[in-house]
């Protein structure tokens, strides 16, 4: 049985839901597919995300998966030292949201529906191969195997990038490029104020940070992410220590345990060939430095499925009719991400005592704004070591 | 492979195989193991210590 479309988009995550939705805003025929019989869960994500982001992608908040509007950041040195960010003394420009995934992945796949896209849930691909005018993708669904027949195959399966590979795109994502990441949901966690997002720094977590972030009164997602090339112990290992020594955390019980891989090496070299592009966190769509991908891959994958649906219109899915999406990918995107993965390599080479300096320094700095620029910024200020290696990009 | 029943199916170590050989579904894993070349990178990836060869 073959089953044809215009555009296949394989992975109904957030970036994979904004490119069908946009490709068959466009005008094309959309299949939507994921592997999972509930989009959205299990989530793999600490789930903050910028207001100003949403905005720029045309979605409006809805109370449905909004579960905490944030007013500021707590950074946490080793040693305990605080950085205290909050709107009473700063502006915020980055104002955030922490979302609930499970209920804002199924929003956006149905507005992909709405848009048009059909959907298959429980539906995997298990590979592909090109043809004359775009793909043949074997998928298998509820014990039925099948073919699909795609002009465009739009990979949005996440860090696993299986897909993209199967196209002959360099996806893989090198171990010291992987955060290896676990998460506890919490119930009674005593943070200093539940409308901040807290960060912990050094070797609490090698190779990233550990955080808490609020979700409700005294519900917060507690996670960290680390690098398996900085470290022997498994992320979960961490997680346990980080929870027993962390005082918001001595009282609390999860509810949930999340983990995954966060690819923060940036984008491949490319993103597209004939037939196929690559979006979302299978692309790297990731600010090196956060971690954060909703946004980015969101943004990867309203590109993607708009240069989509004007290829097929146009008769034409060259791998240089859709060099247009990676054009303005790295325009938009691109730039963000290759500056603060300098920011990350940086920060890689601090030790502890490093950290606690600079958390000392911060404490006799007047913060303007809090961004992720401006943190650069007055790094630079207070860090010689900063300012050589970071001076010329912020 | 030996995956560990306590294994959630996240899909890191998909993600990090060199050689693109772990097919990750919802409740089981499967790996083409005759192309394995034993590089162990995906046992080291795992945020659980799901995988033992």
């Amino acid at each position: 049985m073959v089953t044809e479309t215009d555009v296949l988009v394989i992975g109904a995550g957030p970036a994979g839901s904004t490119a069908a939705k946009h490709a068959a805003l466009g005008g094309a025929e959309v299949l939507l597919i994921d592997k999972k019989s509930e989009i959205g869960a299990p989530k793999r994500c600490a789930e903050g995300v910028s207001i100003g982001g949403l905005e720029s992608l045309g979605i409006k908040p809805s109370p449905r998966w909004v579960t905490k509007k944030l007013d500021g950041v707590r950074l946490v040195s080793p040693n305990g030292t605080d950085v205290w960010l909050t709107s009473d003394k700063v502006e915020l420009p980055e104002a955030g949201y922490i979302l609930e995934r499970k209920v804002f992945d199924k929003h956006m796949a149905m507005d992909a529906a709405r848009a048009g896209s059909r959907i298959m849930v429980k539906t995997l691909a298990t590979g592909m191969e090109k043809t004359d005018d775009g793909y043949l993708v074997r998928a298998e669904s509820m014990g039925r195997e099948f073919d699909i027949k795609a002009r465009i195959v739009i990979a949005a399966d996440g860090p696993e990038s299986r897909v993209a590979r199967w196209g002959g795109l360099r996806t893989a994502t090198r171990p010291k490029d992987m955060e290896s990441a676990a998460q506890f949901e919490m119930v009674g966690v005593e943070m200093e104020d539940n409308n901040c997002i807290e960060f912990y720094f050094g070797s609490v977590a090698p190779g990233g940070y550990a955080w808490i972030f609020p979700k409700g009164d005294d519900i917060a997602n507690v996670g960290l992410g680390v690098l398996s090339t900085e470290t022997d112990k498994s992320a979960y290992e961490h997680l346990l220590e980080f929870v027993e020594s962390c005082p918001a955390t001595k009282n609390a019980q999860p509810v949930e345990l999340n983990i995954g891989g966060d690819p923060v090496g940036g984008m491949p070299k490319k993103l597209v060939a004939d037939s196929l592009m690559v979006v979302g966190d299978a692309a790297g769509q990731v600010n090196p430095l956060t971690g954060g991908g909703i946004i980015s891959g969101m943004t990867g994958g309203m590109l993607a499925g708009r240069v989509a649906a004007a290829a097929v219109a146009d008769g034409d899915v060259s791998e240089k009719r859709l060099m247009e999406y990676e054009r303005d990918c790295r325009e938009r995107i691109g730039k963000e991400i290759d500056r603060y993965l300098k920011v990350k390599d940086y920060m890689l080479t601090l030790s502890d005592s490093e950290l606690d300096s600079i958390a000392e320094a911060f404490q006799d700095v007047e913060f303007e704004k809090v961004s992720t620029t401006e943190l650069v910024k007055k790094l630079i200020k207070v860090s010689p070591k900063a300012l050589i290696k970071l001076g010329k990009l912020f | 492979m030996k995956v560990k029943e306590w294994c959630m199916f996240c899909g890191e170590c998909a993600g990090v195989c060199p050689r693109n050989l772990i097919e990750v579904r919802e409740t089981s894993i499967r790996f083409s193991e005759d192309m394995c070349k034993e590089c162990n990178i995906c046992i080291d990836a795992c945020p659980v210590r799901a995988l033992e060869r």
